[in-house]
């Protein structure tokens, strides 16, 4: 075989392999952790409820699939099955709040009604309340 | 708008209401496919349903951008290509239980009941009938449910290249915990 036969094969041979471990790497993705990654936005649950009240078109558009940190009290605790559970943080009025969907793995019996938190999670937008996803816990404030 | 929006539903809620209704905004919606190349799971835990039992109407409604897969990718598939999340962000149920007199709330246990009514996925409604069972608690009711959908009934267009890929017809699973309205 001719020397650039063989380089030709070999470079081929290394797209080739190298498109498959892309792909399978791809594939196989998990969905990021919110750990390491910077928030798009930082905010108040009072703000972020706000925003969704006062212009829903615009907050949407601002919002919705970004990484936000939210700070708040805690006004409940609700447990839901498969290994999660939503905290539902206080946003100064009674028809709507924020509500966080986080792994169960990430709370602790700290966590009670009235207790100040911050959360980073993906907005997925407003129902009767603006929904975070994947949520984990920033830091606890006392 | 919304407010204004809010504040007629509060009321007709508070109208209408005084202990027949219950409602949830953490329940569970779940749905699976399977096909020889992979399993396509996904659960959605920010599912707001309300129940009146003095009529037996029930709503769901939920964000599909709520339901979370596995793998990033499968989930940004679902997003962009089938659901087109942005551009029809919710997917809703509104129906009736249609065999309310066989329930007896007052009475723990768990009921068989029929709901029919519209889904409306993708923007695209269509009348249902399913099976599920009610059971009565102290506090509160849960709801379960299984069923099949049909992609293709909501015009969720599936390309040919990946057709095989994805299952015919997914199995919802709906698990709901309800719990009285309150009205402040």
């Amino acid at each position: 075989m001719k020397p650039y036969v063989k380089i030709a094969l070999a470079v081929v041979l290394f797209i080739v392999i190298g498109g498959i471990l892309g792909g399978l790497y791809m594939y196989n993705m998990k969905p990021k952790d919110l750990k390491t990654v910077k928030p798009d936005f930082v905010i108040t649950a009072v703000d972020l409820c706000a925003a969704f009240n006062e212009d829903g078109k615009a907050a949407t558009a601002k919002y919705v699939n970004k990484v936000i940190e939210v700070s708040g009290e805690i006004s409940s605790l609700m447990p839901g099955d498969k290994g999660v559970v939503n905290i539902q943080l206080e946003s100064g009025n009674n028809l709507t709040s924020v509500i966080c969907t986080i792994p169960i793995s990430g709370v602790n019996d700290s966590f009670k009604p009235g207790k100040a938190i911050t959360i980073r999670g993906v907005c997925s937008g407003f129902l009767m309340d603006v929904l975070l996803n994947n949520c984990v816990v920033v830091e606890n404030k006392k | 708008m919304r407010r204004l929006l809010y504040i007629f539903l509060i009321s007709f809620l508070a109208i209408t209401a005084n202990g027949q209704k219950f409602m949830t905004k953490n329940g569970l919606i779940s749905f699976y496919g399977h096909t020889p190349m992979e399993d396509i799971k996904a659960d959605n835990n920010q599912v707001a349903s309300v129940l009146d039992i003095s009529t037996g109407e029930l709503v769901f409604q939920v964000l599909i951008k709520s339901f979370h897969f596995e793998r990033a990718l499968m989930e940004e598939h679902f997003n962009e290509n089938y659901m087109e999340s942005d551009k029809i962000p919710k997917a809703e149920f509104k129906g009736k239980i249609t065999n309310l007199s066989s329930v007896d709330f007052k009475k723990s246990g768990s009921y068989d009941v029929t709901v029919e009514g519209d889904m409306k996925i993708h923007d695209v409604t269509n009348k249902i009938s399913v099976k599920g069972a009610l059971e009565v608690v102290s506090g509160g009711l849960n709801a379960s449910s299984k069923f099949n959908i049909v992609p293709e009934d909501y015009k969720i267009n599936i390309p040919g290249v990946v057709r095989e890929k994805i299952a015919k017809s997914l199995e919802v699973t709906v698990t709901i915990k309800y719990s009285p309205l309150q009205t402040k």
